[in-house]
């Protein structure tokens, strides 16, 4: 039986730009061969899902169109990532069984508070992002997602000047509270910073190791 | 106190991962149409347990704990095909398979069983699809849940579920919501009762107002719940 894609997880507060992430690391990753599903929850609605397969899928031919699957979470983004995963985990599972040449599955947490994480279980990589409108006291304010991911991601950096957000204060801060582990400054509407991010996930998850249709088993 | 008691309550535990808070069993559709109050809702309750969970589910259940007391995979088989088979709504076949088979995995994390492992080797091998209440049999089995308990477990946990939906849909508020469930109990009791004991053969269900439902539930573009 073919190794198991590596599952990485993103989580962050309504907003902030996972699914902008999304869409623009994926591009990234394909034209370097690899080749990644979805798994989106949605606090309500399957908005995200269906704008990310329209865009990856059937507009950009990136992925096969049952590579983005969407699942609702009983309202409750947070449990459905860590306490109970058992719904993640059979969609990520039954993808995995229809589409036994994925080097990578994305799980994307629905919206919610800096507490979040993911359960290991789900994920062997935790992405958090968070976005500099929401004030530059997001990294001080710590939270577990921010404190514990593996990787923290700050988005919309073009806004800081339009909301009195101090990048400054805000590299400072996460150097503080993250000590030793990343942290990238990025804006995803113009892909600014996302190659980082791509090159921490081709790194860090996916061991720089070729993808599988280049030949790894 | 033995810890068979303790393993029961492990499983009725809405802490226990089985996904079941992200159901609402149509409950989201009709909320749309129709604000509900706790008396209508609690009888929409009852109408699923009297014609649905319990002559379909809770019989499944009572079958598949038997074959799997006597280490008869094939009777468990059997149950989980029947049931799967009964269930009319995808959304409600599949969020019922996924749950399942998560649960047979938790608990064979930490409980050794060879039926367990047997019917979690056919779900793998896509032999049997780990519909819930079978799934539910075989680990009561596997950890010494009398049968009747077994089904009374069920039926409330499916009530919790509901009410927990209904609570996070804003139909009723945590008062209400117990007090529903305390009014539920001889409807469960009852239900479990009457249906444990039955043979597959004589498994039944009707109720297509709320089929209708689940399935309107399937065609709505903003949801909260899988189901």
């Amino acid at each position: 039986m073919a190794k198991r894609a590596p599952r990485l997880g993103i989580g962050g507060p309504v907003g902030s730009g996972k699914t902008m992430l999304i869409e623009q690391v994926v591009p990234v990753l394909f034209s370097k061969g690899y080749k990644i599903g979805i798994i989106s929850n949605d606090v309500v609605s399957k908005e995200d899902a269906d704008r990310m397969r329209r865009n990856l899928a059937t507009e950009r031919g990136l992925m096969a169109e049952d590579l983005v699957v969407g699942l609702a979470t009983g309202g409750c983004p947070h449990t459905a990532v860590r306490e109970d995963p058992s719904m993640n985990i059979s969609a990520v599972e039954e993808m995995e069984a229809r589409h036994n040449e994925l080097d990578l599955i994305i799980i994307e947490s629905g919206g919610d508070n800096i507490t979040t994480t993911f359960s290991p279980a789900l994920a062997d990589y935790f992405l958090y992002i968070v976005d500099v409108a929401g004030g530059d006291k997001y990294p001080r304010k710590r939270g577990l997602g921010i404190e514990s991911c593996d990787l923290l991601v700050i988005n919309k950096i073009d806004l800081a000047p339009h909301v009195g957000a101090d990048l400054k204060v805000m590299e400072r801060d996460a150097q503080v509270v993250r000590k030793n582990r990343p942290f990238v400054f990025v804006n995803c509407k113009t892909g600014q910073g996302v190659a980082v991010v791509a090159d921490h996930i081709i790194r860090d998850v996916l061991f720089e190791l070729p993808p599988r249709a280049k030949g790894r088993q | 106190m033995s810890t068979d008691f303790l393993s029961m309550l492990q499983l009725s535990d809405s802490f226990f991962p089985t996904g079941a808070y992200t159901m609402s069993n149509g409950l989201e559709a009709l909320f749309k149409k129709k604000k509900i109050k706790e008396r209508e809702l609690q009888r929409i309750i009852q109408v699923f347990l009297e014609r649905q969970i319990g002559p379909a589910d809770c019989c499944a259940l009572g079958s598949a704990y038997e074959s799997a007391a006597k280490s008869d995979l094939a009777g468990v088989l059997a149950a989980d095909d029947a049931l799967f088979s009964m269930k009319l709504v995808q959304e409600v076949r599949s969020a019922s398979a996924r749950s399942g088979s998560q649960l047979v995995r938790c608990v064979r994390a930490f409980s050794e069983d060879k039926i367990l492992d047997g019917y979690a080797g056919a779900i793998r091998k896509g032999k049997a699809t780990g519909v819930y209440p079978v799934a539910f049999a075989v680990t009561c089995v596997a950890l010494y849940v009398p049968k009747q308990e077994a089904g009374a477990m069920m039926l409330y946990s499916f009530c919790v579920s509901m009410a927990g939906a209904a609570l996070r849909l804003g139909a009723i508020d945590h008062v209400a919501a117990q007090k529903m469930l305390h009014g539920l109990k001889p409807t469960i009791a009852k239900t479990a009762r009457e249906n444990i004991g039955r043979p597959l053969g004589s498994m039944w269900q009707f109720a297509p107002a709320l089929d209708i439902l689940q399935m309107e539930h399937e065609q709505m573009d903003s949801k909260m719940f899988i189901t």
